[in-house]
This record gives C-alpha cells, sequence and structure tokens, in this order.
C-alpha cells in the first residue's frame, strides 16, 4: 500500500507562466518516456522479479517514479495558471481547453493520451531490467531536450533534478542486471 | 583494447568537418554515465553532503554529470516554514538514495548506518516541522491536537509558495 506525504520530492515554485513549456512539459507526464509509464513497468515488474533485491529495487523506483509524476504535474499545473482562454489558444492549447478546461490531462506533447502499451514486460527478469535501463535513458534525454528549450531557472532546476535521478535509476537497474547475470553464470558452473 | 569509454572516444575521434556541419546528427551525448565503471564500490562510497546532493539530484559523486547548467540550483527558501521543509527534504532525499543503494547491495553495513543516522535525523525534523506547521502524513501527532482537522489545510503541495 501507499501513504501519501504532503510535500514534493523537490520544491517546484514557477514564477512565470509559459504556456510553450507546458505544452512540451506535459510528455513527461503521459509520454512514451514520461514518468507515469516508468511508474506503472516498475511496479508491474516487481510481482515476478527473483529475489528480495529486484522486488524492493523495483518497488522504491516505481514509488519514486510517482513522486515524479507529481513534480510534473505540479510544474504543468503552475505554468499554465492563470492563462486566459485566448493565451491558451494562441499557444496551440485550445484544443486542450475544449476537451479538458483547465484540468491535467496525461498526453504526450502532441496530445496523444497515455497509454499502457507504452509499459514494458517480458516474463524474463533480464530483459524487464535491461527495458527499465532503456526507460531510463529514454527519459533522461527527454529531460535534456526540454532542458535546452528553456532558460527559465524555476524551470530549469526541477528538470535537472528528475534528470539526475534517471542517471541513479539507471546505475542501479544496471548493477541488479549484473548481479542476476552473475548468479546465473554461478548456476551454470 | 578499449577498456573505458575514454579510449572509445580516443579511438572513435568524430571528424572536425564531420562534427562542424550544421546538419550534423552526432546526437550522441558524451555526458552521460553509459562509460563502464570499473570499481563500482569506490563510486558508490563518495558522498556528497545531503543538502549538496539533494539540490544536485544524486548523492553520489561520481554518479553525477550536469548537464546545461554548470552549477546546480540552489534552493532558495522564502521563510522558516520551507527552510525547515528544505532541511527534512535534503536528509529524505540521502535516505532515500541510501534507500535504493541499500535494495541491491544489502550487505553494505557502512551504508546501513548511514542510512539509519539519516532516517533518525529526517524523522526528529519532521516531528518539529508537523508540530509547527500541521501534518506532513495524515497519522502524524500533529493531527490529535487540534481542534480544525488540520490535514486538509493549505497550501498543497503543488501551490507555489
Amino acid at each position: 500500500m501507499w501513504i501519501y506525504q504532503k510535500k514534493l520530492q523537490y520544491p517546484v515554485n514557477i514564477r512565470n507562466k509559459d504556456l510553450r513549456m507546458a505544452k512540451y512539459l506535459v510528455t513527461q507526464y503521459g509520454g512514451p518516456a514520461g514518468e507515469l509509464s516508468a511508474a506503472w513497468q516498475y511496479l508491474n515488474q516487481r510481482f515476478t522479479m527473483p529475489d528480495d533485491r529486484g522486488k524492493s529495487l523495483l518497488t522504491d523506483i516505481g514509488t519514486e517514479e510517482l513522486w515524479h509524476v507529481e513534480i510534473i504535474c505540479s510544474m504543468i499545473y503552475q505554468l499554465m495558471k492563470g492563462a486566459t482562454i485566448k493565451e491558451l489558444e494562441e499557444a496551440g492549447l485550445g484544443s486542450n481547453f475544449a476537451q479538458f478546461g483547465r484540468d491535467l490531462f496525461p498526453s504526450d506533447a502532441n496530445g496523444v493520451p497515455f497509454t499502457m502499451a507504452y509499459i514494458k514486460t517480458a516474463g524474463d527478469a533480464i530483459a524487464n531490467i535491461e527495458s527499465n535501463m532503456a526507460a531510463e535513458q529514454r527519459a533522461r534525454a527527454t529531460y535534456e531536450h526540454l532542458m535546452d528549450m528553456t532558460d527559465d531557472p524555476d524551470v530549469l532546476a526541477p528538470l535537472a533534478f528528475l534528470r539526475q535521478r534517471e542517471i541513479i535509476h539507471y546505475e542501479r537497474f544496471k548493477e541488479l542486471r549484473d548481479y542476476y547475470l552473475k548468479q546465473k553464470l554461478n548456476q551454470r558452473d | 583494447m578499449m577498456n573505458d569509454y575514454n579510449d572509445f572516444r580516443n579511438y572513435y575521434k568524430p571528424t572536425p568537418n564531420y562534427n562542424n556541419r550544421e546538419d550534423n546528427n552526432w546526437n550522441f551525448n558524451m555526458n552521460t554515465n553509459i562509460n563502464p565503471v570499473v570499481d563500482e564500490h569506490k563510486l558508490n562510497h563518495d558522498l556528497f553532503e545531503p543538502y549538496e546532493g539533494f539540490i544536485r539530484g544524486n548523492l553520489f559523486r561520481g554518479l553525477y554529470q550536469s548537464y546545461k547548467v554548470t552549477r546546480p540550483f540552489q534552493v532558495e527558501p522564502m521563510n522558516d516554514q520551507a527552510q525547515l521543509l528544505t532541511y527534512i527534504d535534503s536528509l529524505g532525499f540521502a535516505a532515500h538514495e541510501l534507500n535504493l543503494y541499500l535494495d541491491v547491495h544489502p550487505t553494505d553495513t557502512e551504508m546501513i548506518n548511514l542510512f539509519n543516522e539519516y532516517r533518525k535525523q529526517a524523522n526528529k525534523a519532521t516531528g518539529e516541522y508537523e508540530k509547527k506547521y500541521g501534518p506532513l502524513f495524515v497519522n502524524s501527532s500533529a493531527s490529535e491536537k487540534n481542534e480544525r482537522w488540520a490535514w486538509n489545510q493549505s497550501p498543497w503541495p503543488w501551490e507555489n509558495k
């Protein structure tokens, strides 16, 4: 089970409205390399991990990805706060407003709704963990693209934080993968 | 024989002409940790202090690789409440980093001890915070003595301060 902490993992305090960035940032909410996809990929895979290392790591990183969903949503919410309908339309968010009003909606940067078809699972611990390593690299790359598109320190700071988390998660998944490969080799001897 | 990523980079030098072409697609980030690391133990035992790790999103000096921003952003708390929360965030972050590390390296007693140190400090500071400013967890003791239901009071985490 999960319990809510009434705080963000990293603070989000964006002073300047920026609908352009909000439109792009949404891909880290509901896009193919987004946090929602990562969270459910790991939380779904953890049930059949071969040992306690895998079960705990996938539970804990999957949980952290939910914290990141919240950070990304907070950023989108603050970037769009106070925008008029005209401003939304001018920023290409008119169709978003027509469908969802001012609510958030998990989609990619083109408005394509989030789908669980993004998540990978293969019935094989090594294949699963390597798909997670790839997910971390794709998310890191996406954060770099987003960082390339803004110079607002209020936006860059949480993006830089989230990007580093992908690097750490990648490293831990790699260590777990290497450990399992070693176990496999030992079994063969 | 290529031993590490530096060898790879020395061997596969992009020709200057290619790299300077406007339409080049040398879209390979040199700044990632995909290089094979020989000494995993060393890499995981050179740690930042909790706050320094927190603002970087990375407690492990050897794993830290910045992009675009040359220096990490400081978290600038606007008041005492935000400052105490930053302190809790930092300790909680450090403990969480060690948690993930220990999931994969469960017999590293040095790191278990450090985890417990940060965990205790974080819990203590959380207790102080909740006493002063209200619950961070609904089952906090801060929930019990208020006449008004404390949990549902603003601000919520996603609201700008």
